[in-house]
């Protein structure tokens, strides 16, 4: 087996195809309407999918140990909502607290998740189509049965997706700082690469001494931590809170993950892929006004792109499968 | 008296629900030594180790360590305490890297983050020791077996392990690959490593191991010293019996052609494969691991596809698109591997028998449940399977009867050919002579036979001619007369050399 | 042949009596009068008159419980259901508004479910490398895309010939029509699951798919079955669902396909494959149907009705684990 450059290694990498595509994307719509290549229309698509880019962190962890979670949304709901309520009712002002509260409310939604999938070893889909279940209505019940909390209800708390500093918004820092932590964290600490063992092979990370059970709690929660920054970020990007806030929502995420290379089955996915595949979720409600295609075609060329990559990565592979085979001298 | 031991354990047992693993077992382990540990699958070894690594703990029994007694608490102890084990299937990552591998659970860390320099330097670094092939970068997944083996070694390695114990590695390894880890083993001796070594097969504990100790029924039988011991001791100590005759090969007048293969390839597996087998004929097929024997069988039975080349049954040419096609023209494959492709392991036994015939039972696609009971029942008995009855799961029984259940789920087709892939692999020495004993019924019933197998004694003691296979090619066809242990090698490794650590 | 030892291997089974009562199914039955006693207390209106009168609405999900039973048993999983009901749902409306027979309404409703399942199916059967949840997630996207072009910026469309739909909705003396169809469709699937060669190679193929190959079992073209049918029950709970409410938007159906999987899966049916029978799914829908009734009938909200089931489906697969876990620590001590 020879060394191979890193050079070839780069340019075979699922990432630098990403890459390619990002870029393409970008040159495609910006040449066909130049109002899409302005550093606004950027930050706006960001700002726009704060929720999908953050929350796709948390599901890229919970893809790599194997799982799933379609519960996030509705504890982004019921953290969102009940922030929403504190503000309109005005048991708290302060912004920072009520992003505390949203964190600690999704963190525990995670928690609980967590300890149901990893100690009562309940199949992740079945337990977090329950709390999907379960979290949307304790939203809605926090709403007093539907209520929402409008932009006259949240006060300061609005501004903070208005504020900007050194030129971006809170939100894109918001963004920015949490793709920065992940980055370092799967890549370069033991908690990280933990991670990547289970989903790899959990019997052999059991063997090697690795808690496997509370690393799939660990990942839950984190995903449930994101979930309640989501579900903080969603409401005041859209200066709203309501108890059906992003139903539906999880799907993006999920798709965001697959794009961007993460395995169903475990093991493999990357928070650069993550990142470029949340990009390109983000692109396609932006970009198809502006080649003047109807909005409402917006969901079909989401799934159909879904469908063409996964589908592309697999006729990729097994050409590349067929290739190696052919090379084998016999 | 303990202090030449450098590890020694005293009155151990192990308690699983309903089941006693270990019963009041004792073990020495002179420094620098290479011991072997023997006993029939389900002697307790595998937990034995498990204790050893800290991954069970014992109900009664002390350890002692350079003399000194010590309890661990969890598989970390032991790691700390220097000893780690290369275990029976690879417990390796493979969408991470080999030095990530190495290194899983003791990386290299400064600042909180992971040094990957240092690591990936310090993983070439043993993988040189060893002679290897592959860089420290590669993706564990597309290693071969041996490849993933030296890795596994290394991360012993790399703990400054004291104590290594191998569980079974030669079980998946070729020839030429065994003799590559009794190098490593003899230097790792050198070194003053000390060594358990389980195997089943007797050549490698005469290779390499200076003391044996065998298990029986979850109890210590003796411990010997490897000079001087001979085959059927061992045998009688593993299995408490003596087995006179372990290949009962009975003289049957080869009949008709009944399948003939001519000129069979596929891409990347095997190219140009002919051969014929006739009626009460075993043809065996051996090569070393990874020389396309079972790929050819899979593709006569259209289990996959072959891309060219001709299938004739009984003279007539066949075109099998699926195979079920195959399995109701009589050609049944017992699969290599019992567990993953012959067994539904959490079905009752009977359910398994006639999976593949529940067809031909039931009315107006019903199936015909009392049937199925009765046959299942009367083909299970005929191989005298050892078992309760036949609602019980197929996991609950040792790795010789699953075999047998496997043949009884055979037996319940129309045969007209048999292959059986690998039939012995992972079987103990007594349920193996029953084995060869039903395989030799089924020669004197007239089917024809194709026995693919690795393990040369077996085909030396059960085959009527031998087709050697090297890198997906045919290289040799051997009568019973012509085949010796050397002239079978010879054809098996014409062109191994050169494609070393390659075969997948 | 080989030596015998004149062992004698058992082949007499269990006493079913002993089966029944000891199995999941036989718990679902005591929950399911548990349910009716705490209904009935519950709501003053609460009586087999009422329940009849106002099962049929939560009684098309039923329909997709059935084959998705199957494909969870098969180890699978297929969430585009519930938007080709929308699909299949839109179409049939459209139909129906050209004027056309109400019999062409009905074949286009389930040919529209069956292109959908054959879309599915085809996809899944050339690309096994692809996890269905995979697929069925674009497709649950792309389906519902493509009834939302349909319906345009309005979004919603009504039939506007609903007699034929209102026929649909009618009951044969006191049972809806729609109960009937259920119970019907109902013991065939659980014939073919349970009893019949189908049925059996299905388990196979969730318990061990490459030995269920080795046997000969033609998977993929079991698989492309029950996808597609999967489809066609989609179209039949469309065709029911615009019967409630004559008309159809674009988000009908949403969310059937975890309420299908969820019926299922408190029916004992594992979403891991190879466990779990069609009695206990139907139960266990004739459970949530009585919950959701009777609590509707006090006006207990939708929202509240939904945490209660998630509640249940969560118990239901935790706490036989979490006892089997317990009664090995009891045993280890």
């Amino acid at each position: 087996m020879k060394k191979k450059s890193a050079f070839r290694k780069l340019f075979g990498s699922r990432e630098f195809l990403l890459a390619v595509i990002v870029v393409l994307m970008f040159a495609i719509v910006s040449a066909v309407n130049p109002a899409f290549f302005s550093f606004k229309s950027v930050t706006d698509m960001m700002k726009n999918n704060a929720v999908t880019m953050v929350m796709a962190l948390g599901m890229l962890c919970v893809m790599l140990v194997g799982g799933i979670d379609i519960s996030i949304m509705s504890t982004l709901a019921l953290s969102g909502m009940s922030i929403g309520m504190l503000l309109k009712y005005e048991h708290i002002h302060n912004t920072l607290l009520a992003f505390v509260i949203a964190m600690a409310i999704g963190t525990l939604c995670g928690f609980l998740v967590g300890l149901v999938i990893s100690r009562a070893d309940v199949p992740p889909i079945i337990a977090t189509m329950g709390f999907m279940y379960i979290y949307r209505a304790m939203g809605y019940l926090v709403s007093h049965g539907g209520e929402w909390a409008g932009a006259s209800a949240l006060g300061t708390f609005k501004n903070f997706a208005t504020t900007k500093i050194l030129g971006l918004s809170c939100v894109i820092w918001v963004i920015i700082v949490c793709y920065v932590i992940f980055f370092f964290f799967m890549k370069w600490t033991r908690t990280g690469r933990k991670i990547y063992a289970v989903g790899s092979n959990a019997e052999a990370a059991e063997v090697s001494g690795i808690n496997v059970r509370n690393i799939k709690l660990m990942v839950f929660t984190v995903m449930g931590f994101l979930a309640g920054l989501g579900g903080a970020l969603q409401v005041s990007v859209y200066a709203s809170a309501m108890p059906d806030m992003q139903q539906g929502g999880e799907m993006d995420v999920i798709a965001a993950c697959v794009i961007g290379g993460v395995s169903m089955s475990g093991g493999r996915g990357t928070v650069i892929g993550t990142l470029f595949g949340a990009f390109i979720m983000a692109m396609i409600p932006k970009a198809l006004p502006l080649l003047r295609i109807d909005a409402l075609w917006q969901n079909t060329i989401k799934g159909v792109l879904i469908l063409v990559v996964v589908l592309v990565n697999v006729i990729l592979q097994r050409v590349a499968d067929r290739n190696a085979l052919k090379g084998r001298e016999m | 008296m303990s202090e030449e031991y450098i590890l020694e354990l005293k009155g151990i047992t192990k308690i699983f629900p309903g089941v006693k693993a270990l019963n009041n077992v004792q073990f020495q382990l002179k420094a620098g030594e290479v011991h072997a540990l023997m006993g029939e699958n389900g002697a307790g070894k595998s937990t034995f180790i498990k204790v050893i690594t800290g991954v069970h703990k014992a109900e009664e029994g002390e350890m002692f360590l350079n003399g000194q007694k010590v309890d661990f608490k969890g598989p970390r102890d032991a790691q700390a305490a220097g000893i780690a084990a290369v275990y029976q299937h690879a417990t390796s990552y493979p969408d991470l890297t080999v030095a990530e591998n190495i290194f899983m659970g003791h990386e290299i860390i400064r600042h909180g983050m992971i040094q990957w320099g240092a690591m990936n330097k310090e993983a070439n670094k043993l993988l040189q020791r060893m002679n290897a092939d592959f860089d420290a970068t590669a993706e564990m997944g597309t290693l071969s077996v041996a490849q993933q083996q030296m890795v596994e070694i290394a991360k012993c390695l790399s703990t400054n392990a004291r104590i290594i114990i191998f569980d079974e590695p030669t079980a998946s390894l070729t020839r030429s690959e065994s003799e590559e880890l009794y190098r490593i083993i003899d230097q790792l001796k050198a070194e003053g490593v000390s060594i358990i070594f389980i195997s089943h097969r007797f050549e490698d504990m005469y290779r390499v191991a200076s003391r044996v100790t065998v298990f029986r029924d979850s109890q210590y039988i003796g411990t010997y010293d490897v000079d001087g011991i001979t085959n059927a001791d061992l045998i009688k100590a593993m299995v408490g019996r003596e087995i006179t005759d372990l290949f009962p090969k009975p003289d049957v007048k080869i009949g008709e052609e009944v399948l003939r293969v001519e000129h069979l390839s596929r891409t990347g597996f095997f190219k140009d494969v002919s051969f014929a087998v006739h009626a009460g004929e075993i043809l065996g097929f051996t090569g070393l691991v990874g020389a396309g024997r079972t790929e050819v069988v899979e593709s006569v039975c259209a289990i996959t596809r072959a891309d060219s080349g001709n299938v004739y049954l009984e003279g007539k040419e066949t075109h099998f698109q699926s195979p079920s096609d195959a399995m109701d023209a009589g050609i049944i494959l017992l699969p290599e591997d019992r567990q993953k492709e012959g067994l539904i392991m959490s079905w009752g036994l009977g359910r398994n028998v006639t999976l593949p015939v529940i067809e031909k039972y039931a009315k107006n696609g019903l199936n015909n449940e009392k049937k199925e009971r009765e046959l299942s029942k009367e083909l299970l008995e005929e191989v005298d399977t050892k078992a309760v009855d036949i609602f019980q799961p197929a996991s609950s029984l040792s790795g010789g009867n699953q075999q047998k259940v496997v043949v009884a789920k055979a037996l319940a087709q129309e045969m007209k050919v048999v292959i059986m892939d690998e039939p012995t692999k992972g079987v103990d020495v007594g349920a193996k002579a029953e084995i060869y004993a039903i395989m030799g019924d089924l020669a004197k019933q007239g089917y024809a036979i194709i026995l693919i197998s690795s393990e040369m004694p077996e085909i030396l003691g059960m085959a009527d001619r031998i087709l050697v296979m090297c890198n997906g090619r045919k290289t040799g066809e051997l009568s019973r007369d012509e085949a010796t242990q050397e002239t079978i090698l010879e054809l098996a490794m014409e062109k191994g050399a050169t494609t070393k650590g390659g075969a997948a | 042949m080989a030596g015998k030892s004149g062992r004698t291997i058992s082949n007499k089974p269990e006493s079913p009596i002993k089966k029944i009562i000891f199995s999941w199914e036989g718990i679902l039955i005591l929950v399911l009068i548990g349910v009716n006693i705490f209904c009935k207390w519950f709501s003053e209106y609460y009586n087999m008159f009422n329940l009849l009168r106002q099962m049929p609405v939560y009684l098309a999900e039923v329909f997709l419980m059935m084959p998705m039973a199957f494909i969870l048993v098969m180890g699978e999983i297929d969430i585009s259901v519930g938007s080709i009901a929308c699909l299949s749902a839109t179409m049939a409306c459209i139909v129906c508004n050209t004027g056309a027979p109400f019999i062409v309404v009905i074949l286009t409703a389930l040919a529209v479910g069956t292109l959908c399942g054959v879309i599915n199916a085809t996809i899944l059967t050339n690309f096994t490398e692809l996890p269905p949840m995979i697929v069925t997630l674009s497709t649950q996207i792309i389906f519902r895309g493509i009834a939302e072009i349909v319906l345009g910026s309005g979004g919603s469309i009504s039939a506007a010939n609903t007699a034929g739909f209102k026929a649909l909705g009618t009951k044969v003396g006191k049972v809806p029509i729609i109960l009937f169809l259920v119970a019907i469709l109902a013991v065939i699937f659980a014939i073919i699951l349970g009893k019949s060669t189908f049925g059996r190679r299905v388990y196979a193929i969730g318990t061990n798919r490459l030995t269920a190959h080795y046997s000969g079992i033609h998977v993929q073209k079991i698989r492309f079955i029950i996808y597609t049918v999967m489809g066609l029950m989609a179209g039949l709970c469309a065709l029911f669902l615009v019967s409630t409410s004559y008309g159809a938007n674009t988000t009908t159906g949403t969310g059937f396909e975890m309420d299908a999987i969820a019926m299922a899966v408190f029916g004992g049916i594992s979403s891991t494959g190879g466990k779990g029978n069609l009695a206990g799914g139907i139960i266990s829908a004739f459970i949530i149907v009585c919950l959701r009734v009777g609590l509707g009938q006090r006006n207990v909200h939708a929202q509240v009705i939904l945490l209660i089931l998630g509640v249940l489906l969560i118990a239901a697969v935790a706490l036989p684990n979490l006892i089997g876990q317990l009664r090995r620590a009891v045993k280890k001590q």
